[in-house]
């Protein structure tokens, strides 16, 4: 993690004007411009087209994942639902954060022609359609935090198969240390989600 | 030079052989409640499952097998009733859910029990929505038993198996509540809400939906722990600092410290 370390001294100047910028336009998360410790500011190397459809298509997946969430979140009516529901929001929304700005480091927008391009080729769709988000919203109780549960294990089932994709064919190290993040987060998300659905 | 948080071997998984891209076949499914018992090896409530444990959704084979494995050697697991898989207490009818994670046009879904179909649902080829439901009667039925659900894909001869074990009797409904489970096969870190939750720290920790109940506390400043419940306002040490939660949840590998701003502040 060495890279780390040096990347750390060559973002901080780079994250002081961020944090200003970021400052102006979003006053109620003044802490989530800046990378946490362990992740690089920046995705320094090389990288290839993988790389950059991984990015898209994973921040497309989680903007997709975020009105699930919010939902959860008011919705949800065991404490331990509404607690992961908030967790996964924000660390979720702080990835989003960080792989645009690895995208934009590489002058590469953060959003493909087709966020689901994959999903298209797949010969599938979109894991969480429109109509099952209205489903949600008018569910509620019990009933609610079972669509929600089973939406969202859904969803991060397919962030894991994204990101073990993404070891197979990316090139750039630090998004390769990222999919391994995103899958070993979303592999216990899951299993914490399968004990709350069944309990 | 910082270090590398190292994970435990068992936390990283089988991760390879996806098949995703590219290939058409890869269509995924299981039920996730009544747990099923992929599920109760994904949750980690039953131990020492194998690679079944990272893909659930993967026991795919020909049609027309009843077998809970798929005949599949690798998740042979399954198929074993020596395992004393837990029965999930239900009443006379009781809903599957399945979480599908590829979205195959879809011809039936079967239930058995025994050699008996006890519910069929036809598709028609239609591709389904990312979860499905089905209430399905039990009627007849009492005690201990193993449904076999089956999701017969329209356009592969695959189908997809799952072996959810109930517990049918009086007075439940739905899908119940699970029955008590042999405590020889629980190794989940976290397998309760009840487990390591403590009190909120601080009357100024953010408005929760449930009271909390009472749990024994955390001191202070020790040490970050995978599988524990925080809340907002708790202080953790990781690698050497302090660290404020900003948002209540149970740690999992990766939402360290040193990874995420959003959970964790450096005080």
């Amino acid at each position: 993690m060495n890279a780390v370390t040096r990347l750390r001294t060559a973002g901080a100047v780079l994250l002081a004007a961020v944090v200003l910028l970021a400052g102006c336009k979003d006053v109620n998360r003044p802490a989530a411009a800046p990378a946490a410790q362990g992740v690089a500011a920046v995705a320094e190397g090389p990288h290839n087209a993988y790389d950059v459809l991984f990015l898209q298509m994973m921040i497309g997946h989680q903007r997709q994942g975020l009105e699930m969430l919010r939902l959860g979140r008011t919705k949800g009516v065991r404490e331990d639902v509404v607690n992961l529901a908030g967790a996964i929001d924000v660390t979720e929304a702080e990835e989003v954060e960080r792989m645009t700005g690895w995208l934009t480091g590489w002058n590469e927008p953060a959003t493909g022609t087709d966020d689901h391009s994959g999903h298209a080729t797949h010969g599938g769709r979109p894991a969480t359609g429109e109509e099952q988000i209205k489903a949600l919203r008018d569910a509620s109780g019990a009933d609610f935090e079972t669509k929600f549960l089973n939406l969202l294990i859904a969803h991060q089932h397919n962030a894991v198969e994204m990101a073990q994709q993404l070891k197979t064919n990316g090139q750039n190290a630090t998004v390769k240390q990222f999919a391994e993040r995103v899958e070993l987060s979303r592999t216990q998300q899951i299993r914490q989600m399968l004990v709350l659905v069944s309990g | 030079m910082r270090r590398s948080v190292v994970y435990p071997l068992v936390a990283l998984g089988a991760a390879a052989g996806s098949l995703w891209f590219g290939s058409p076949a890869s269509a995924h499914g299981y039920v996730s409640s009544p747990a099923s018992r992929q599920a109760l090896c994904a949750q980690g409530k039953v131990a020492d499952c194998g690679p079944i444990q990272y893909e659930p959704q993967s026991v795919e084979g020909p049609k027309g097998l009843r077998s809970c494995h798929a005949n599949r050697p690798e998740f042979a697991v399954l198929n074993d009733n020596g395992r004393n898989w837990p029965a999930t207490q239900v009443g006379t009818s009781v809903t599957f859910n399945w979480v599908l994670t590829a979205r195959h046009a879809t011809s039936t879904w079967e239930y058995f029990i025994g050699n008996t179909r006890i519910a069929q649902f036809s598709d028609g080829g239609k591709q389904p929505n990312a979860t499905v439901s089905h209430q399905v009667s039990l009627a007849g039925y009492s005690g201990r038993q193993t449904v076999l659900a089956v999701w017969n894909i329209a356009d592969t001869v695959n189908a997809f198996y799952n072996c959810v074990d109930l517990q049918i009797g009086s007075g439940g409904g739905g899908t119940g509540t699970p029955a008590p489970k042999p405590s020889a096969t629980t190794t989940s870190p976290k397998p309760t809400a009840t487990a390591t939750t403590r009190p909120a720290a601080t009357a100024t920790a953010s408005p929760t939906k449930a009271p909390a109940t009472t749990k024994p506390p955390v001191p202070s400043g020790a040490a970050w722990a995978a599988g524990v419940t925080y809340r907002t306002g708790d202080i953790v040490t990781y690698d050497g600092r302090r660290y404020q939660c900003r948002q209540s949840h149970t740690t999992i590998y990766t939402w360290e410290p040193i990874y995420t701003l959003a959970l964790w502040l450096p005080v």
